[in-house]
């Protein structure tokens, strides 16, 4: 059974979380190998969007080098490099190399993550997510992505035309006679869309009513957020900030809601919320809360690992390491539901 | 008077919104040098992070009023359509990466938001970047601070028209000198943008990263230090590419868009 878009959406924002907080070499391995084994394990919709493993190897060697020739800070010299060369020059230390692999590691995490969401979720799909209230942006971006492979043909078509004509593309202008049929082509197409749209009825008024109740509220609401803002920062008064900030984005929420109840939205195909969902979005929660909530009870220390000076052993919480295997939950929930599922 | 009120109300969003944008992308600038006893507060080591999520909201806010005035069934056909063509572009520079920094997109945003005006070149923008991340697998934390910049590079692009309305260019060379300097211009600026949302984030040469407690001088200094070092040959790349792209097929393209712009203004009116 795959899980609901939501609960991918909120093991992703738990991923990204837990890769956001720490350095800790341990820690991110846990992560990196949990994002490993969901992205291989877990039912695919579709499988196209796999970054290639040298993309991997560059983003590691590159965040390392860079690290290592610019930051010339650390007690255990590699070896050094003329003072007169700009910027490059100077020492090169193991502390800055570990320190730009580590924050390599973090990027990779980041890629993978939204790779397997990309995976396990359609585009339809992601689409589905946006709130009624945008459901005109919704209907942009699925023609968008409907008319993707009629484009791609009429690409095809339009090269062809152009080399029985003899046409062949040499230098930047010889682009000008396949760009301007692709996008006449496309004008057109977008032309008798749009008169089968109108003779349907959709959006029958060509300005749509815009209610000034609603625009207050949009204003208020990034008031209050940009001045709620600035009294936490300048004034250093969190509690009125973060109020006022509330306020504001629930100001925004509850004017996208209203929106959002004037269009109506129906559904061809219901996706279901089941126990599994359930269970991942909870624990993916508690997981980011537990990362994230300013409570002094929690020993988090070992989360912040910091190479510099000099070098040495990373710090390691057993329930902490035990605390980022939540990261499993969609394919352990998939494992109890139906093992046979696993990987295909 | 409903229609003036509506009128203010949109122009506020508009400025808000854009206004909390610049805030988000230049507060390594300013945030040292706000009053000191700030520099040492609780919540100024979480501001960037607490300043992405207001960025997202008002973001949203924005969507909401810009789709509000902007979207009829026509506008909607025809943005999904320029949408797709222009992703579309984005995939194949993915496959085959053109020089330095260089996107094909920007042309058309530019074009676009020119002829049919700042709304519908914002939305072109934001929603290709966002339909060709779909498409080429390139969603990521990076996305919203894409879409509002490119959404700005059409948002912008009207501004050219006093000019070219002034020199009684429209339809010339000089309007295309226009549009290719524009073009020029916001490659440029997009890389400047998007490098400054990561900025505060990365860790390097003191001369070169932010750091809390320094001068606005000093932190504009240490950005130009990274610009240059990093992303200026990058950039330049993107920006001539934009401007040869806009000079190859600026002229046509604009004609194609302006003849479609007048066949686009048809109604039906029922017979009863």
């Amino acid at each position: 059974m795959k899980l609901h878009p939501l609960a991918w959406v909120a093991w992703l924002l738990s991923t990204l979380v837990a890769l956001s907080v720490t350095r800790n070499p341990l820690y991110l391995l846990i992560v990196l190998l949990c994002i490993a084994i969901v992205g291989n394990l877990s039912p695919k919709s579709q499988t196209r969007y796999k970054l290639p493993t040298a993309l991997f190897v560059l983003l590691l060697v590159t965040s390392c080098c860079f690290n290592a020739l610019t930051v010339h800070y650390g007690n255990s010299v590699l070896f050094r490099l003329p003072e007169w060369i700009p910027v490059v020059g100077g020492v090169i230390t193991l502390e800055a190399a570990l320190y730009g692999l580590l924050n390599g590691c973090v990027l990779i995490g980041f890629l993978l993550a939204f790779q397997v969401i990309m995976q396990v979720i359609t585009s339809q799909e992601l689409v589905g997510l946006l709130p009624p209230a945008f459901y005109p942006i919704a209907v942009v971006v699925t023609i968008a992505l409907g008319f993707v492979p009629t484009t791609i043909q009429q690409i095809g078509k339009i090269r062809d035309a152009q080399a029985i004509r003899g046409h062949r593309l040499q230098g930047w202008r010889d682009w000008l006679p396949l760009w301007m049929p692709l996008l006449i082509g496309g004008l057109e197409r977008a032309f008798q869309l749009a008169e089968a749209m109108v003779a349907r009825g959709f959006a029958s008024n060509d300005r749509p009513k815009q209610i000034i109740g609603d625009q207050i509220a949009l204003v208020c609401g990034m008031l209050l957020l940009l001045a709620g803002w600035f009294v936490r920062l300048v004034w250093g008064l969190g509690g009125v900030g973060i109020g006022a900030m509330l306020i504001g984005a629930l100001l925004i929420g509850l004017t996208l809601w209203r929106i959002g109840k004037r269009s109506p939205r129906s559904h061809y195909r219901t996706r279901r919320w089941h126990l599994n969902d359930s269970i991942v979005l909870l624990a993916s929660l508690l997981f980011a809360g537990l990362l994230l909530a300013p409570l002094d009870l929690l020993d988090r220390r070992s989360l912040y690992y910091y190479p510099y000076p000099e070098l040495s052993l990373p710090e390691f919480q057993t329930w902490l390491g035990l605390c980022f295997l939540c990261l499993l939950t969609p394919i352990v929930v998939s494992l109890l539901n139906n093992p046979k599922e696993i990987g295909s | 008077m409903t229609r003036l009120v509506q009128s203010s109300l949109s122009i506020a969003i508009y400025l808000l919104a854009s206004l909390i944008g610049v805030v988000a992308f230049l507060y390594p600038f300013f945030l040292p040098v706000l009053p000191a006893a700030t520099m040492n507060s609780a919540h100024s080591n979480d501001a960037p992070l607490v300043l992405s999520i207001v960025v997202v909201l008002c973001f949203i806010a924005l969507l909401v009023e810009i789709q509000g005035q902007q979207l009829s069934a026509k506008s909607v056909a025809l943005l999904g359509v320029l949408v797709a063509i222009n992703s579309l572009l984005r995939f194949i520079e993915v496959a085959v990466p053109g020089p330095g920094g260089f996107s094909p997109i920007f042309c058309l945003i530019i074009l676009v938001g020119y002829i049919y005006g700042g709304r519908f070149g914002f939305m072109m923008g934001t929603l290709t970047l966002f339909v060709s991340a779909l498409i080429t697998g390139g969603v990521g934390p990076w996305l919203p601070y894409q879409m509002f910049s490119a959404g700005w590079a059409g948002m912008s692009a009207p501004l050219c028209r006093p000019l070219v309305r002034l020199l009684r260019a429209e339809g010339k060379q000089a309007e295309l000198w226009l549009l290719m300097l524009f073009g020029f211009l916001w490659g440029m600026l997009y890389g400047i943008i998007m490098n400054l949302w990561f900025w505060p984030f990365v860790s390097g040469p003191a001369d070169q990263y932010w750091q809390y407690g320094i001068s606005l001088w000093a932190g504009i200094q240490r950005y130009l230090a990274f610009y240059l070092a990093t992303s200026l040959l990058w950039d330049i790349a993107a920006a001539c590419g934009n401007a040869l792209l806009i000079a190859v097929v600026g002229l046509p393209t604009l004609r194609a868009l302006r003849r479609f712009q007048a066949r686009f203004h048809f109604h039906y009116e029922p017979l009863v």
